[in-house]
This record gives structure tokens, sequence and C-alpha cells, in this order.
């Protein structure tokens, strides 16, 4: 499976997101609408995206992304787990 | 060989960067793509460019010795393949940058006297504090020293060229985008190998955590020199800008990290870098169980 959501955390249904192409050209073709550059302060993530802390690239799914999903990164290939944060934000944690 | 190590194979670095995004690209930009004649015509803004391209060559050398130096000291396969796929990038950023200098009207014959008499001497330090650590053969102390606090550095610095960059010299932005692309392959391995290594040497850390600072101040040191000896060309550019496109100061400009860069005074660029780098040396290292060392202020 192409998609960066490698694990989800619950089974309960998901909002659907169909992808288009965001102009990221650092992985093969095939991957690239899973990825996009975060555009820093002023960006905001959709309910399908999560922010890689290594690289700094948006990780994009098919599907909404919850706390505990295990999300992968092909740009730098972290493997993360997805959190909420103290401020109530999805973010990536690195899985080592 | 750990698990993870298998994606950061010689096959993957194949398909996603020269057969990606560095297809088609000549020295890191397409081909036809010439240096913004804002900086080939202005005397300051050449010479401004060729100080900084030096020091990018200056670094990048430090990045080869760093990782190739890296390949014999690595413990295990799968990190000795990745160095070998990251010596060749640091030689591709070499020669992207080197090949920078000659379109600037550096002469060939030019080249090794002036890189030699304007590379910035802190960060001849800094390199040297990383390149003793790999002379040793010291792995893990050698790729935190390149792969967090190098490259850390190097990616923000990269970031920050490239908002400078993207309106005024789409050539120098597209050499630069490629060279973050490679940045973040660097990064990821840097952490996700030493992430785990860390755990297994506690010993190492007191040792590393000094490393990272005396890097630390030689970097702000040269960030200080820098962009006090810029300041003059970074205010010319900003003027030409403000006037060429006949905006007012800040309406169509670089953004970076929430701020406009063709308002900024240079000490405030060299404040906000600066700022940016250490907070993200600061996450990095918290991540891999290190302690953050405050250096010394330049
Ligand atoms: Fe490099
Ligand atoms: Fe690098
Ligand atoms: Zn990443």
């Amino acid at each position: 499976m192409n998609d960066p959501l490698k694990q989800l955390s619950e089974d309960t249904p998901r909002q659907r997101f169909v992808l288009a192409e965001t102009g990221f050209n650092e992985v093969p073709k095939k991957y690239r609408k899973f990825y996009r550059r975060w555009q820093g302060s002023g960006d905001t993530l959709a309910l399908n995206e999560v922010l890689c802390p290594v690289c700094r690239v948006v990780i994009r799914s098919s599907r909404e992304i919850r706390p505990g999903d295990r999300v992968y990164c092909m740009p730098c290939m972290s493997r993360l787990v997805v959190i909420r944060s103290a401020t109530g934000h999805l973010e990536a944690r690195v899985a080592y | 060989m750990p698990d993870f190590l298998t994606a950061y194979s010689i096959q993957n670095w194949l398909e996603s960067c020269p057969q990606g995004y560095l297809e088609q690209t000549q020295y890191g930009h397409a081909a036809g793509e010439s240096e913004a004649s804002i900086v080939l015509d202005s005397p300051k803004l050449r010479d401004q460019a060729i100080q900084s391209t030096v020091q990018l060559v200056v670094g990048e050398r430090c990045a080869l010795a760093a990782s190739s130096g890296l390949i014999n000291a690595a413990p295990d396969e799968g990190s000795k393949r990745f160095l070998a796929t990251q010596t060749l990038d640091e030689a591709r950023h070499v020669e992207v940058f080197t090949q920078r200098l000659l379109d600037l009207g550096v002469r060939k014959t030019e080249l090794e006297p002036l890189i030699k008499e304007h590379a910035n001497p802190h960060l001849v330090a800094f390199a040297e504090v990383l390149l003793e650590k790999i002379d040793k053969g010291d792995f893990v102390a050698g790729v935190v020293g390149q792969n967090i606090v190098l490259e850390g550095m190097a990616f923000t610095v990269f970031e920050m060229l490239y908002a400078t960059n993207v309106e005024m010299n789409p050539k120098f932005a597209h050499t630069l985008s490629g060279t973050i692309a490679d940045e973040r392959r660097h990064v990821g391995f840097g952490e996700n190998r030493i992430g785990s290594l860390i755990k297994e040497h506690p010993e190492k850390k007191a040792e590393i955590e000094r490393m990272q600072k005396e890097m630390s101040f030689h970097m702000l040191a040269t960030f200080a020199d820098s962009f006090r000896e810029s300041a003059p060309a970074i205010m010319e550019a900003q003027g030409i800008l403000r006037g060429t496109n006949g905006t007012q100061a800040g309406a169509s400009e670089s953004r970076w990290q929430g701020r406009s860069l063709s308002t900024l005074a240079p000490e405030e660029m060299e404040s906000l870098l600066a700022d940016s780098v250490l907070k993200e040396f600061k996450i990095r290292l918290t991540r891999i169980g290190l302690d953050y060392q405050t250096p010394v202020a330049p």
C-alpha cells in the first residue's frame, strides 16, 4: 500500500480524502501525492495531514489521521506515531 | 542490520534522487538557467554572493570528509551503504556550490586561493571539532556532530537562503531545493540511527554534549561575521527589490519563519537564523536523549 498511514489506532469509520498532486517531487512518482512542503507559520494541517518533525514535510493520507496511528515519512524515512499535543494539535513522534 | 535501515538503501536513493528530483538538472538547476542579473550586475551583491557561497563550499567539504570518514567507523552494513550515498550527495553539494562560484565569475585558477582567503575561521574550527571525532573513529559522536549539528544547521540555512532567493534568483533557489531534499534523508538517518545508539552508550553523552556546545559557539560566531560583512549588500538587495517590483516594502516579499526577509535589518536576520537553528538543535537533541548545551555567546 502506498498510503503513508500504515496502522490505524482503532477501527471506527474515518473520513476519506481524494489526494491531488502538490508539486512535491522528492519521492518516486507514485508516492508524490502523499506529501507536500510545509509552508511554515501560517500553514495549517487538514484532518488527513500530519507534520514530520524530522524533515518538516507534511504527510498526507487518503484517510483522516488520529492519535495512536502509525505513519511513514518517505522523504526522511522515519517511522512516526501520531499523538495529541498539549495544545490539542496532532503531532508525530519518531518511533526509534 | 537494524530493520529500519533497509529503507536507507542505494536502490531507494537511486529512485528518489538521481532518477527523481535531480533528473534533467545541470549542477542542481534546470538547463539554461543562469544567475539573476540583479546579482551579476551589482559588484556589491556579486561579492556578497561569492563570500557566502565560499562558506557553503567549506561546509560541504566538511560534510564530504565527515560522511566518507564515517563509512569505515560504522558498526553495520546498512549504515555503511547509507553513508556511501550521503558521501556522493555531499560531493555533489561541493560541486554545485563550486560551480556557482564559477558562474559568479570566479576564474578556475583563482578558486582555491579565494576559498582559502575567505573561509570563515570559525567555520573552519567548527569543521575541525567534528573531524577530530571522526578521525578517532567515534561513530556515535561523529553522527551526532554531522547528521544532527552540521546538517541541522545546513538544513535551516538552506531553507532561509531558499526563501531569500526563490523570487530574486530562481536558478540558485533550484540548486538549493535539491540540497534540501538530500538533507531530509541525512537528518532522518542521523536521528533514526542515533536514537537507539545513544541508549546503548549513555557513557558517551557528556563528551557529545561538549562537542555540540563547542560547534554551536563556532556556528554563532560564523553567523555574526557573515551578517556583519554582508550588511551593506543585504540592504542594497532589499532596496533594489522594493524599487524594481514597485511595491511597498513587505508587500511582495520573501517570508521565512513568519517574518518578512525584505524588511528585516541584517542583525535581526542574524538573530532569527541563530535562534531558529539553536531551537532546532534543542528539539532534535532532546528527541534522541541528549541534553542541549547553551553555547557561550561569541
Ligand atoms: Fe551537504
Ligand atoms: Fe548533508
Ligand atoms: Zn520526514
